[in-house]
């Protein structure tokens, strides 16, 4: 259903600005229209290798295993394990919420939480091989993840300082 | 590929098969040959049908996104990006991708391919960190729509009001690592 809403949205956010390209020289339309069949092209089967890819991994990967360990070290250990388990915690928009909403209701502390959720949201191992590699390239994706990768723990740490 | 006109903000990808496709590749066959093994040809196949239904529906969404990519070097000029999110558009540059990131609804499938087209246009690599990571900590549609629905509001809030320097910290951060390089 939300797929759907998204993408009524974004035609109606793209229909506009097509009506807005009828303002511009024809050259420009054409221009236009082969860049985007060009992209399409690029990025359908990159998206689609990339799911396959990560579709497999989330098999393999032990999600069962992350929700049962969430939670159960404190501190600094505590919320580097959340850490770890967020950046490779695979699925859609939702899943880690629904393991995070888990953990607290099993007894996780507010610090590894939101090491865990922030660390879901700025890295994650199924977009990072499904979308930000294949569509932004290895130097972007490295110098993303690079910079990214201490910032649920600093945020952790201060949920924790200030506990 | 020579253009007797230069496109603005051109996007047009560099080649059709590249390390990145050849490295994604590799992942799914590895890992789908590990998945036929250990959990049976049923699990291989069920992964394999959800994901092709899935990139089936993602399909208008994704056309949908690279117009608008593709269109908007078109509509607003080299200049305005410039001033906008360029090299020299300083923290208000920043603080621009960012919110951008954090509105702009559609998800991967619409976020990435608009940070290709801005970078080619005009914005610099600082401002696309920003965006990026504006959209994947702040995207309002993932935090009003699902965020909230399983986690209780003060964290909620709390993560988001935590995460609010980080787009631009990173940003800022990436233009002192490239500082005086051309990138």
């Amino acid at each position: 259903m939300n797929i759907l809403i998204g993408t009524v949205v974004l035609w109606g956010l793209a229909l506009w600005m097509l009506r807005k390209m009828q303002g511009q020289d024809a050259a420009d339309r054409a221009a236009m229209w082969a860049r985007s069949k060009a992209t399409v092209i690029f990025m359908l089967p990159r998206i689609f290798v990339g799911l396959l890819g990560a579709g497999f991994l989330a098999v393999l990967l032990p999600v069962d295993q992350i929700e049962r360990n969430f939670g159960t070290e404190s501190g600094l250990m505590g919320i580097t394990l959340a850490t770890i388990f967020g950046l490779i915690t695979p699925g859609g928009p939702f899943v880690a919420y629904a393991i995070g909403a888990a953990a607290m209701k099993a007894g996780a502390t507010l610090a590894p939480l939101m090491a865990y959720v922030t660390a879901w949201s700025i890295v994650n191992l199924n977009r990072s091989i499904a979308y930000e590699l294949p569509l932004m390239g290895r130097h972007f994706l490295l110098l993303r993840t690079i910079l990214s990768v201490p910032v649920p723990m600093v945020l952790g740490l201060l949920v924790w300082a200030f506990q | 590929m020579a253009t007797e006109k230069p496109l603005p903000g051109s996007t047009t990808p560099k080649k059709l098969i590249d390390g990145s496709l050849i490295f994604i590749t590799l992942v799914a066959v590895v890992a789908g040959i590990a998945v036929y093994i250990t959990h049976g040809a049923g699990a291989f196949w069920d992964v394999v049908a959800r994901e092709t239904l899935f990139t089936g529906a993602l399909v208008p969404k994704i056309v949908a996104g690279v117009i608008m990519a593709s269109a908007l070097p078109f509509l607003v000029s080299k200049e305005r990006i410039q001033a906008l999110v360029g090299p020299e558009s300083g923290m208000r540059g920043l603080i621009i991708a960012t919110l951008a990131g954090a509105i702009v609804p559609g998800g991967p499938s619409v976020t990435y391919p608009l940070t290709v087209s801005l970078l080619a246009a005009g914005a610099d690599l600082g401002a696309g960190i920003a965006l990026v990571s504006g959209w994947v900590l702040l995207g309002l549609n993932r935090t009003l729509i699902w965020e909230f629905s399983f986690l209780p509001a003060n964290f909620v809030l709390l993560r988001v009001a935590l995460s609010l320097p980080v787009p631009i910290l990173l940003g800022w951060a990436t233009r002192k690592l490239y500082q005086g390089r051309d990138v």
